[in-house]
């Protein structure tokens, strides 16, 4: 059997996959492989198996002072902190907001499907968020926003309740800091009435995301506990 | 990097998608250490290391989105887009090449949450695996790994033609998964 033709055998795809993790491919082939990717699941979990394996060799890199004046560097070139303004105008981080939303748009009309209390005739004119799960919090949630009634709809799907804690809603628009929608109970639906600032700014693309607050919520209107769940709203 | 850390490493990036800088100078501060030293050990060159290092914090704070609800360790995440950004540099590509962007998200956010506990609850370490293989192979998928060396720059290191090289590393790779898999 040739090694050399990548004929396409298992071996040969075991083998390219490894090649691939370990940075060994290059150009066409490389580009080849991670179009098949795409399409082939064994493929993918293969990649998968050798990153997760692979990654145990990063205690190897050995750490290693970054220079002085990097981070400012890098924030004036990120925060355009000499030249405000200059952060809106980066095309590649919208792109990458937009393209993330049409993700998410995937996830959330999957998990409309499965949510039976929604009524189907109602989608045409509804914003929706599903509001994923952040790092094995096990706390996700779907939000419906009529923009006919002015109301958020926001429905827990999984996650317990903890004790001397509750769940906190907010909505990021932009670059702006995240407002608080109040208190959001797990195991039940409940129905938010959204103020004409609320309105205003949620739209597909502002991000709806949950923290972990002390009881009662955040005191000083800035969140303060862990992120437990994240979802970007997006039409339906 | 402890393990305990994680889950403040993966908050900091979660509050990075949501556009906080003083989340973003708190993940600079404890990561950049490692990252430096994953561009300078792939790169050879502390000007290049220092501006691969630019690069990838931008990436990181454009890209915060794509880290979610993974099952990947935020580190190991981290370091991957280093080492991808340095291999890229290294290899003379363009900076941003679409199959890499790709295979992040792939193994980012895969449908396979099943998979990812198994994978970060039960991670074999490698180098029990790497043990079994003759040490100058070993070494081969170390350099490859860590350096970032070609199949070029390994067979001139190890004094062999570049496609006994390819036939050595290729057999090693296959004793190698069988053992990762067990």
């Amino acid at each position: 059997m040739s090694t050399e033709g990548h004929s396409g055998g298992r071996e040969d795809d075991q083998v390219l996959v490894a090649e691939y993790a370990l940075g060994l491919l290059e150009g066409g082939e490389r580009a080849a492989l991670a179009r098949r990717m795409v399409s082939e699941p064994s493929l993918a979990s293969d990649l998968r198996l050798w990153r997760s394996r692979l990654a145990t060799l990063d205690d190897e890199f050995a750490e290693v002072a970054a220079p002085a004046g990097a981070l400012a560097r890098l924030e004036a070139r990120l925060f355009g902190v000499a030249a405000p303004g200059g952060w809106w105008n980066s095309l590649a981080l919208w792109r990458g907001l937009t393209a993330s939303a049409a993700a998410v748009a995937v996830i959330a009309v999957g998990v409309n499907l499965m949510q039976p209390r929604v009524d189907p005739n109602m989608l045409a004119t509804q914003l929706v968020a599903a509001i994923q799960s952040q790092e094995g919090s096990g706390v996700e949630f779907v939000a419906l926003y009529d923009q006919a009634s002015g109301e958020v709809r926001i429905t827990s799907l999984k996650g317990t309740p903890v004790a001397d804690k509750d769940f906190e809603l907010w909505y990021i628009k932009g670059d702006q800091p995240a407002v608080s929608m109040g208190v959001v109970p797990i195991d039940q639906r409940m129905e938010i009435p959204l103020d004409a600032a609320a309105k205003a700014n949620i739209e597909p693309g502002t991000v709806l995301a949950v923290t972990l607050e002390q009881k009662g919520g955040s005191p000083t209107g800035v969140a303060q506990g862990p992120i437990v769940a994240v979802g970007t709203v997006t039409p339906i | 990097m402890s393990s305990t850390m994680s889950p403040e490493i993966a908050d900091l990036i979660a509050r990075c998608a949501l556009r906080d800088r003083a989340a973003f100078r708190d993940l600079y501060t404890r990561t950049s250490a490692k990252l430096f030293g994953v561009t300078l050990r792939i790169l050879k060159d502390r000007s290049e290391a220092e501006e691969a290092l630019q690069e990838v914090y931008v990436k990181i704070w454009q890209r915060a989105d794509r880290y979610v609800a993974g099952g990947y360790s935020p580190i190991s995440w981290l370091v991957a887009v280093a080492r991808n950004h340095s291999l890229d540099v290294l290899r003379a590509r363009k900076p941003v090449s679409d199959d890499i962007d790709l295979v992040l998200d792939l193994a980012d956010g895969g449908p396979d949450p099943e998979q990812a506990t198994i994978d970060s609850s039960e991670r074999t370490r490698i180098d029990g695996c790497l043990d079994e293989l003759e040490s100058d192979k070993a070494d081969c998928v170390r350099g490859a790994y860590l350096d970032g060396f070609s199949y070029e720059e390994l067979a001139a290191r190890h004094s062999v033609p570049l496609n006994t090289m390819r036939t050595w590393l290729r057999r090693s790779l296959l004793k190698l998964r069988e053992c990762l898999k067990a």
